[in-house]
């Protein structure tokens, strides 16, 4: 990785020369705050050595003033009051930089979304929370110092986890961008479900045809080097750096195979073919199906009679006129060096037999509709012939039963699949378009064709006759004698039982996270909902990207999802991946922590919160090192280092102090310090100000990128400072910006409480609010909320926090 | 790919199954198990008769187990097995 580069001028114990710019933002700000008055008092503050009040202060006017100051006045620090830095700290920052300073010299005053617009009849009280933040502001620029950013190169080479049709896409879009691409899959040909499926809907496509092209390509693609039978062993690494291991099984047939098949003709043993769900079998060597890519055959080992090292059985090996076989194969590890990693593993079909009500797997034809796509493929075992498994006849009436794992509390998932009913009703058409006779009922719950000539396809298999009945069947039974089935249940259309007759029952089944979702979770350090599938960084901006840095989502791996849409997301993987690969480097803020290794005891505490594992532990050096390429910027290492050796840059704990301290000097007994998240909080507090709800103007709110940067001392300080009220925010645990370090926040939270029950302190003076973006509104009625707790707070009560809490006044 | 697999393969009934002549010559054993052991369908166990030699020489337990890989002709130091196939005797002329 690239070295941080010193800043140019090193931060001498200069003078701060500070300049101050209060906003009116037209009347929105000036409306309720006295912007002149706010000026005037910032002049007054130390090392303000200019003090100045406009009407715009982003317009190019604004900016320019800023710039000339900057000039003439020698300033080395800036503060702009005015609206979020959510919305303008780019633009003071960039003019800042324009006129000579370092850009992380520069600090906000929020006046406006924080205090103008939410206490908007309150001139008075907003004026002097203006001067606050105004005040805050000030202490913190002092202390700033300037950063560089750190560039990291990024490896023009990527790697796709996964060869179903997303894993496909994203690879050939890559390649043919110029890329190199690594392709892993982990069986023994690529194609996933996508191969093994009949017919697409709604176009009704064959599958395999073109898919199969595709495949093809991925084969003789020059960019494109295809890992199959192999698995993800290792990851090491950040975004643009990442050493993958890659564990080869072998497949003990070279590449001279011709893919002749002699060998499988004589293999003795006789095993269920997993590409056709066990209805039809393979040998001991085999290729799971036709078009495989690679064509190459493959020995199962776990069933050749050489398993155990002795060659017993050569009859393979006499079969191959190119001697292709070799049992001798050992598995081999690649090390791979790639900048960026699409995860595309697909989803695992739900099994039904724990559904003891429709006995999947105690009576014969009960199938599942992956088992359906087989039997009517061309390519299958029956020679795409309708036939029931128990007699092997022509099936003449028909179930399809819906939401089988799906939409449920007990035995399945709570979530919808996305694909079943789509599939039932394609699957319905393919069988009145062969076997125009067959009466074929459609047991539901909702019909959800909600995608571009998905009710088209609907209507179509409703004009052709297929029955569509509304509540699923509450058990099955079956004719002992004729294998028929009997389905039992309520039409809840209707309000009336049913007893359909059929020769043939198929359960729609959902798709659910894969069972190695874990393995792959834990390798990319990436988190999962409560569905166990990838959770993406952003559900509406950034949905395929994974909240660690150039790792990607394509396909089910993220949710289920169709053909199109798997494909729709590869291409979006593969083109937000080539971004960081054309640009060939990015940028990491300035926000990394920074160590004092003579504090450093080499505890491991922040190694063990680090939710990007961006900091490393040398146990015989006694020191730690931190990937800053890596490291997402959340600080919770540095809030719960116990020693002091890390802080955050541009969030020191001097300066968040600082921050503390301004509140604290006057009133503080009346104040509510609230910690606010950069992502979720703030971005709500901010929410709450465009939309002008009102709340009591005694809170003081401090930014932190991550609520996991609030240090358990920050809040001792603050109570022992006299402020009446503390208030810890961030985003809802589980959607943490930072993957999971709200999780920390919790836990400080907690022990915090804690002490303060052990030590006779009322517990609801220190609150903990998850609030997101959207809950401007939670955020306005937790503060209306702690406004009652303050106004009871007693001053015994106050100097009784002072006293408990004293020694979190040393600064160290 | 799924582990799961519920249902007979549709075409199980189709397929031709070897039928193995497993000769023996019972007198020639010497009884060092070889045939027993290296076995991969353990088609052969220890049998309680003695023989010639004075030793318990194998006996076949399911020959329809047999799958012709002609490993314990292979195996035997004594020439005491042979394998040859029901119908067509082409293959295994070890």
């Amino acid at each position: 990785m690239a070295e941080k580069k010193e800043p140019e001028t090193k931060p001498v114990a200069e003078q701060p020369r500070i300049g101050v710019y209060v906003c009116h933002c037209g009347l929105n700000i000036a409306g309720s705050v006295d912007c002149e008055d706010v000026a005037k008092f910032a002049a007054t503050l130390p090392n303000v050595v200019l003090a100045q009040d406009n009407r715009y202060t982003c317009s190019d006017q604004g900016q320019e003033g800023i710039k000339k100051d900057i000039k003439e006045h020698k300033l080395n620090r800036v503060v702009v009051a005015s609206c979020s830095p959510r919305l303008h700290e780019p633009t003071f920052r960039k003019a800042c930089e324009d006129a000579g300073l370092n850009k992380y010299l520069f600090e906000m005053a929020n006046i406006r979304e924080h205090c103008s617009w939410v206490h908007l009849y309150d001139r008075e009280s907003a004026t002097e929370k203006a001067k606050d933040l105004v005040k805050m502001a000030v202490a913190k620029v002092a202390l700033l110092e300037p950063a560089e950013e750190v560039e990291v190169p990024i490896n023009r080479k990527a790697l796709i986890i996964g060869g179903g049709v997303a894993g496909i896409q994203a690879a050939l879009d890559l390649a043919d961008t110029g890329y190199q691409v690594f392709l892993v899959e982990k069986e023994p040909s690529i194609g996933g479900m996508m191969a093994r499926i009949d017919k697409t809907f709604p176009t009704m496509d064959c599958s395999i045809c073109i898919l199969a092209p595709k495949m093809s390509d991925v084969g003789h693609h020059p960019n494109i080097e295809l890992l199959a039978n192999s698995e993800v062993a290792e990851v090491k690494g950040y975004i643009g750096n990442f050493h993958v291991k890659v564990l080869k099984k072998p497949r003990y047939v070279t590449k001279d195979c011709s893919a002749c098949g002699e060998c499988a003709k004589v293999c003795p043993i006789v095993a269920p073919n997993e590409f056709d769900v066990g209805l039809a079998s393979r040998h001991g060597i085999y290729s799971p199906f036709a078009q495989a890519v690679p064509a190459t055959y493959v020995i199962d080992m776990n069933l050749c009679l050489n398993r155990n090292g002795v060659v017993v059985c050569d009859k393979c090996m006499r079969a191959c006129e190119r001697k292709a076989i070799v049992f001798e194969m050992k598995p081999e590890t690649v090390e791979l060096e790639v900048g960026t990693i699409i995860v595309a593993t697909g989803a695992d079909v739900f099994d039904p037999s724990v559904l003891p009500n429709y006995g999947y797997g105690r009576f014969s034809n009960v199938i599942t509709s992956l088992e359906f796509e087989r039997l009517i493929n061309a390519g299958g075992p029956s020679g795409g012939h309708l036939i029931r498994p128990s007699d092997k006849q022509v099936p003449k009436r028909v179930a399809f039963i819906q939401c089988v794992g799906s939409r449920t509390d007990k035995n399945g998932r709570p979530y919808c699949s996305n694909v079943c009913c789509m599939n039932t009703i394609k699957d319905s058409l393919l069988i009145k378009e062969h076997w125009p006779d067959t009466e074929i009922y459609v047991f539901y719950v909702d019909i959800r064709a909600y995608g571009k000539g998905f009710e088209d396809l609907y209507n179509r298999a409703r004009k052709a006759g297929v029955k569509f009945i509304r509540g699923l069947p509450a058990e099955i039974k079956e004719d002992k004698r004729t294998r028929n089935l009997w389905l039992v249940g309520e039409n809840t259309l209707q309000k009336e039982l049913y007893k359909v007759n059929v020769d043939m029952a198929i359960l729609s089944v959902g798709l659910e996270s894969r069972k190695d979702s874990e393995t792959i979770q834990r390798l990319l350090t990436l988190s999962r909902n409560q569905d166990g599938f990838f959770l993406e960084a952003h559900p509406k901006l950034r949905p395929v990207d994974a909240a660690t840095g150039g790792v990607f989502f394509a396909g089910c791996a993220e949710s289920p999802k169709d053909i199109r849409d798997s494909v729709t997301q590869a291409s979006a993987a593969a083109a937000r991946a080539g971004i960081l690969m054309a640009k060939g480097k990015v940028t990491v803020e300035a926000i990394t922590p920074i160590a004092f290794p003579e504090k450093c005891t080499a505890c491991g505490l922040c190694v063990k919160v680090c939710p990007y594992n961006a900091i490393t532990l040398n146990k015989e050096l006694k020191r730690i090192s931190i990937i800053e390429a890596a490291c997402g910027g959340c600080g919770t290492c540095a809030a719960e280092c116990p020693f002091g050796a890390l802080t955050q840059s541009n969030f020191t704990d001097e300066q968040i102090i600082a921050q503390i301290d301004a509140v604290t000097e006057c009133d503080s007994d009346k104040k509510i310090v609230a910690f606010c998240c950069n992502w979720c909080s703030y971005a709500g507090a901010d929410f709450a100000g465009v939309s002008r709800m009102q709340y009591p103007p005694n809170v003081r709110i401090i930014r932190t990128m991550c609520s996991g940067r609030v240090a358990p001392k920050f809040v001792e300080r603050a109570f022992a400072r006299g402020v009446a009220a503390v208030m810890v925010t961030g985003c809802h645990l589980g959607d943490c910006h930072y993957i999971n370090a709200n999780y920390q926040t919790q836990k400080r939270v907690e022990r915090l409480w804690k002490k303060m029950e052990q030590n006779g302190l009322n517990k609801e003076r220190l609150q903990l609010l998850w609030a997101s973006a959207a809950e401007g509104e939670k955020f306005a009625s937790k503060v209306r909320e702690m406004k009652t707790i303050v106004d009871v707070v007693t001053p015994e009560e106050i100097e009784k926090a002072k006293k408990v809490f004293e020694k979190a006044l040393v600064v160290d | 790919m799924p582990e799961r697999i519920k249902h007979a393969a549709l075409d199980s009934k189709d397929l031709k199954h070897p039928k193995a002549d497993i000769s023996l010559i019972k007198d020639q054993c010497k009884g060092c198990g070889y045939c027993i052991e290296f076995c991969p369908k353990k088609v052969f166990e220890e049998s309680e008769e003695i023989n010639a030699r004075g030793v318990h020489p194998p006996r076949i337990v399911d020959d329809s187990k047999c799958i012709l890989c002609c490993f314990c002709t292979a195996v035997c130091p004594d020439f005491a097995i042979y394998v040859v196939e029901k119908e067509s005797d082409e293959e295994c002329k070890t």
